[in-house]
């Protein structure tokens, strides 16, 4: 397969950093709808798609595009969809068929201010619970990468879908407005720079072949035989066994449970992916994602420039919550302030919980449409610094 | 030999041939009509010489699918409910190389799914779909369909259907498959060669079949649990193309028409244009 890298330095948007972090990837198959502020991925993606031999189609609906994903890599191909706040409502339907059948695809979330259509251009961050525990039914973990730049959107949608293979799963990357179209510096590197997982294939036949392994749990980098590969794979919204075949039995739906559950939560020291600055002598600790991470730095900056020990911690991985890392930046600052774009406060729940009471944990949210103001946080800090 | 009420250990030889014995005995009710068209498409795939390496079999939700999802010998998707052709669309443009034949319901793929059925039609999907129409919900319990007759008194409608049903057959036609015809369940070697013309056919093949379904459709709306009762009201509500020509438009009230309504093989569809569409502008 071709891979149609183009290294070079581009001066691109994060939403077509996106796009071509997923070819860089392997991606070959994108379907969408069209939905501010995603669409310059679905635009980049019907342009570069044909290039290298992929398929690019614009669904009916939202519901089609991820079916249409999930379906394309049970075909063999790697595949995208993308969408931002109504868009992702109807997308978390298809997302369970994904999970049940450990399909490895990923979704991107371009988040913006909500409720319903809320305000479709301006930047929000209110889909962090709803990506995690959207899709009914529970028994499930979720994987989610968050990019705070260009760069960032480019190196982790190849990441989310190297996870999407190892992990057998769709995994998201969650990004906002502000990431999606902000327009800077992406460096694509030489294709034998950039590390890509491919997928894995069965080594045993298919008599012998166990397709859903509901006795290993744990088990990762774990085969995905396609159809036409000879395996006869079974493939249904139904609690299954370890053939596919529909069950009503209690073990069987605990067995099903506990794998797509504990394939993420056996092997946490994998998804480990923080960043922190600043945190060696600090007091104070300001937590932030994705976009909104950009003012949490200058704040911090700000604020260390009027004599005040405050670090900075990101989580890059949202889901799973990187507790023990955020444990850590509890036991060694007092406070915690948690800047995020929603007024309900979700980021900052997560850090409350993860915490363990070792420091005092505020909210700083805000409706969205704007991203914080660097001044807007340093304001806060020093209301808050004791 | 087995008598009424056991279960018999001999299987058709197009079940030994084409399914999974693990998966036999199949759920549908005592009467159902699903049976018989498995048995028309087994037949028409072991005609054409279709292999289960070669084919996918695909299902949505509802009694079309629950029967026979997971029972081909080859690969087998079963999707959400209503989103069967969603995911055949993804499917087919993975691998245009495979035959895909697809299994879906009148509420799966007249209700819930109806926005993907007519754009799996308007892009010409090259796959073969077959719409069980009962007549109502049978999986859940007898509900109300989209294609329930006006006046039927079902679960939903104790009072009786208010609303006109669907025609799946002319909705098909109209949003632009290349192959839409409809038959009743006795119609067996008329549906058997239907389904093997279907396959052939380049494009969107939409085969509907009128089938009984005595639990609920017989249950609820003609108040008899016999299944003879319930295809017999499917002859009496049905006429051919031909027949129908002789008929005045009060006489062809509620009444389904049989036969084929489109055979366009010439019409291109998603999958040969895509291809062709790479060949200008493929790059790397």
């Amino acid at each position: 397969m071709p891979s149609g890298v183009i290294p070079g330095k581009y001066f691109v948007q994060g939403d077509e950093a996106i796009a071509e972090g997923a070819i860089a990837a392997g991606c070959r198959f994108f379907a969408g709808y069209p939905i501010t502020p995603s669409s310059e991925t679905s635009e980049t993606m019907a342009r570069r798609l044909p290039e290298v031999g992929g398929v690019c189609l614009q669904m009916e609906d939202e519901l089609a595009s991820i079916h249409a994903v999930g379906a394309a890599s049970v075909g063999g191909l790697k595949a995208l969809t993308i969408s931002s706040g109504p868009g992702i409502s109807l997308k978390l339907e298809g997302l369970g068929w994904g999970i049940k059948n450990e399909i490895p695809y990923v979704v991107a979330d371009v988040q913006r201010a909500g409720p319903s259509n809320g305000v479709a251009t301006r930047v929000g961050q209110g889909d962090f619970y709803t990506i995690r525990y959207g899709s009914a039914g529970g028994n499930h973990s979720i994987i989610a990468l968050s990019p705070k730049s260009t760069q960032e959107a480019f190196d982790l949608t190849i990441d989310c879908f190297n996870l999407s293979e190892i992990f057998r799963c769709p995994v998201f990357l969650l990004t906002d407005e502000t990431v999606g179209h902000t327009r800077e510096l992406l460096v694509i590197p030489e294709e034998d720079e950039l590390k890509v997982v491919k997928r894995f294939k069965p080594t045993v036949p298919p008599e012998k072949f166990v397709m859903y392994p509901l006795d290993t749990p744990g088990v990762i980098n774990y085969p995905f035989p396609n159809i036409g590969e000879g395996y006869g794979i079974c493939v249904s919204p139904y609690t299954h066994n370890s053939k596919g075949y529909a069950s009503t039995a209690q073990d069987i739906q605990e067995k099903m449970a506990r794998r797509l559950v504990l394939k993420v939560t056996e092997n946490l020291d994998k998804l480990v992916r923080v960043e922190s600055q600043k945190m060696e002598d600090a007091e104070f600790a300001v937590i932030a994602y994705g976009g909104n991470a950009r003012p949490a730095v200058a704040a911090v900056d700000m604020a260390r420039e009027q004599g005040m020990k405050v670090g900075f911690f990101r989580p890059i991985i949202v889901w799973p919550f990187p507790d023990a890392e955020v444990l850590k930046v509890a036991e060694k600052v007092k406070n915690i302030l948690v800047c995020e774009l929603n007024i309900d406060g979700q980021l900052s729940r997560e850090v409350a919980r993860a915490s363990k009471g070792k420091a005092e944990v505020f909210h700083f949210g805000s409706g969205g449409v704007e991203p914080h103001l660097p001044a807007q946080i340093s304001n806060e800090i020093r209301r808050l610094y004791k | 030999m087995s008598t009424v009420g056991e279960t018999s250990n001999v299987l058709h030889p197009l079940v030994e041939k084409y399914l999974r014995k693990e998966r036999m005995p199949h759920m549908a009710c005592s009467g159902c009509g699903i049976g018989q068209v498995v048995h028309s498409v087994l037949l028409a795939i072991d005609e054409l010489g279709l292999t289960p390496k070669d084919t996918v079999w695909v299902q949505g939700v509802g009694c079309s699918s629950r029967i026979t999802y997971s029972t081909w010998v080859g690969d087998n998707v079963d999707a959400h409910h209503g989103r069967m052709f969603a995911v055949a669309t993804g499917l087919k443009m993975a691998r245009p190389d495979m035959n895909f034949i697809c299994f879906t319901g009148d509420g799966d793929c007249g209700a819930i799914g109806g926005n993907h059925f007519i754009h799996a039609c308007r892009r010409n999907l090259d796959v073969t779909a077959i719409l069980f129409n009962n007549g109502i919900y049978g999986m859940t319990g007898g509900q109300v369909a989209p294609t329930s007759p006006v006046g039927a008194v079902t679960t939903t409608t104790p009072y009786g259907n208010i609303e006109d049903p669907f025609d799946m057959c002319q909705m098909a036609v109209a949003a632009g498959a290349s192959y839409v015809a409809r038959w009743r369940v006795t119609d067996f070697k008329a549906l058997t060669n239907s389904l093997k013309k279907g396959i052939q056919t380049k494009g969107l093949a939409f085969i509907e079949v009128l089938l009984q379904c005595p639990t609920n459709f017989g249950r609820y709306v003609l108040k008899t649990s016999n299944p003879q009762d319930v295809l017999k009201w499917i002859k009496d509500h049905s006429v051919s193309q031909k027949e129908a020509e002789k008929l005045s438009k009060e006489e062809l009230a509620g009444k389904y028409l049989i036969g084929e309504f489109v055979h366009r093989p010439e019409r291109t569809g998603i999958v040969e244009r895509y291809q062709e569409f790479l060949k200008t502008y493929q790059k790397y």
